[in-house]
């Protein structure tokens, strides 16, 4: 448990240091990947309850997106908590996949809970920068979860 | 068991709920009642997280500057190579003006285009963008403000080819700036290394004459292709030969070939004239004074002489005058009050000879 959490606040650091140095319209979303690696060894609830811990960290840098973060988040983690079967099964492509959805849901319930825009521009949003976005943290929590696996299996060994 | 996991099932939907209903009622709160609450988390404990971030934000942002540096510096250093090339340029066209205004006439401007062979170590020959059409003839004589550059090879319609002085069949008539030393320039071919590529060799100069290293050289004008006091360089060393009774000098050239992007083509009308003290030599000097002395006690000799001889048609009309007024007067006739000084009123045979009635009178 010990090692998850360190690989989280690993992700969680790489989101508030790599992603503002790289500045990509569509950004990787490491907060995601932290949240799937740490809901699927818990138990739903406490995973939701990550999840909303989580969404207050990332809202509170965003007044306007406050709650619309947790909310997403914590569904997000009881989703992936519940769905856990799935993503111990060892297949990078599948774990790719769930990130990928996982990020789209996340944009989807953040950008509607917290009418954070509309019409045109949130269309635009989450058809376009969205998926992309999705796609962008998908490859990277695939790519970070073959580093970091050797850390994770030492658990299980 | 099923009563634990029914239990833990609820659990879980609990906290699912609690979450949910959590982040509606801080989504449905006001901007100011949300605010205590984010900066609170932010001061205590997203405030490492803050720092990080900002962190990373300056790095990105110095590294956008200093790329933005580097592209202002880039831009700035090609500006400064191409003001550099262009301030060279310039300098170049205004000496070729300033040998253009000197000639004043005789001559053909053009663009030289070298060639890109790279195998080509030496430039021998350049092309030139005046061809026969602009009077352009072969072994005109192609010149820079510096000095000789070398001689049309091939003259087509609207480009020629010329022959640098780098060429093996390039070959002048020279002296030196007192006019004392007299020498054919060659390229210098023997023991060419990469630094005296382009040098030539004054050959042929008697060995009574020594020059010393810097003196000026210059066309001698003897051949009929260059004329006379086109600097061609300086003299460098004595060359060690097998002659005896002549000596032969390394001479620099005053053009370096790769520098030549504009010239002048001189006529063939220039090239019998002369062009005078254009370049500048003690001996083109001393020749263009004598001539220009010359000349001028030319022109004041005809202008003496054609006085003097008005003068003296003056006075010997004045005098024919004279005698017809007084053997008119001895004879008695009528003098008309004629203007003196209308020369075009000659006397006439028939007004010389004598009325024959007052012949009569006459005892």
């Amino acid at each position: 448990m010990a090692r998850t959490v360190i690989v989280c606040a690993i992700l969680i650091v790489l989101h508030y240091t790599l992603r503002p140095l790289l500045a990509w319209r569509a950004s990787v979303d490491f907060l995601i990947v932290a949240l799937l690696l740490g809901a699927v060894r818990m138990r739903p609830g406490m995973g939701a309850l990550y999840g909303f811990a989580l969404g207050l960290l990332a809202g509170s840098l965003d007044v306007g997106g406050f709650g619309a973060a947790a909310l997403g988040m914590s569904l997000i983690g009881f989703g992936a908590s519940w769905l856990k079967a799935v993503f111990f099964a060892d297949n990078l492509a599948l774990n790719g996949f769930f990130l990928f959805i996982a990020k789209w849901l996340f944009d989807l319930i953040f950008l509607l809970v917290g009418h954070r825009a509309h019409g045109a521009e949130l269309a635009m949003q989450l058809f376009v920068w969205s998926p992309l976005s999705a796609a962008v943290t998908a490859v990277a929590g695939v790519i970070a979860l073959s580093i970091l696996r050797p850390l994770m299996e030492m658990r299980t060994a | 068991m099923a009563n634990a996991a029914r239990l833990g099932n609820r659990v879980d939907v609990g906290l699912l709920a609690g979450c949910v209903v959590l982040s509606l009622i801080m989504v449905v709160l006001k901007d100011e009642d949300r605010e205590p609450i984010a900066s609170g988390l932010r001061r205590s404990l997203v405030a490492p997280l803050v720092g990080l971030q900002r962190g990373a934000e300056r790095w990105r942002n110095a590294w956008v500057s200093s790329e933005q540096y580097q592209t202002t510096i880039d831009s700035l250093s090609l500006r400064g190579a191409n003001a550099q090339a262009m301030r060279s340029e310039n300098d170049q066209l205004r000496k070729l003006v300033g040998l253009g205004s000197r000639l004043e006439w005789g001559f053909v401007p053009a663009e030289a285009l070298h060639s890109t062979a790279q195998s080509e170590e030496l430039v021998t020959t350049i092309t030139l963008t005046a061809g026969s059409t602009a009077g352009v003839k072969r072994y005109s004589p192609v010149v820079a403000p510096e000095g000789i550059v070398g001689m049309i090879q091939t003259a087509d319609p609207s480009m020629s080819i010329a022959i640098l002085y780098t060429h093996p069949d390039f070959h002048a008539s020279a002296m030196s700036a007192d006019g004392a030393a007299f020498g054919i320039i060659y390229p210098h071919s023997a023991g060419v290394t990469r630094g005296d590529a382009y040098m030539l060799e004054m050959r042929g100069v008697p060995t009574k004459v020594t020059l010393k290293p810097g003196a000026a050289i210059y066309t001698a004008g003897l051949g009929g292709v260059f004329p006379r006091g086109i600097t061609i360089g300086n003299v460098v060393q004595e060359l060690k030969t097998s002659e005896v009774w002549t000596r032969t000098y390394l001479v620099r050239p005053a053009v370096t070939p790769s520098r030549i992007n504009t010239v002048l083509i001189l006529n063939a009308q220039r090239v019998t004239q002369g062009t005078g003290n254009v370049w500048g030599g003690a001996a083109v000097n001393a020749d263009s004074a004598t001539r220009r002395i010359a000349a001028a006690g030319d022109s004041i000799a005809r202008q003496a002489a054609a006085l003097e001889a008005q003068a003296r048609a003056a006075v010997l009309d004045s005098v024919r005058r004279a005698t017809i007024d007084s053997v008119r007067r001895s004879l008695g006739a009528f003098i008309p009050q004629t203007d003196t000084s209308r020369a075009t009123a000659r006397p006439t045979r028939d007004s010389l000879r004598p009325p024959p009635d007052t012949a009569k009178k006459r005892p």
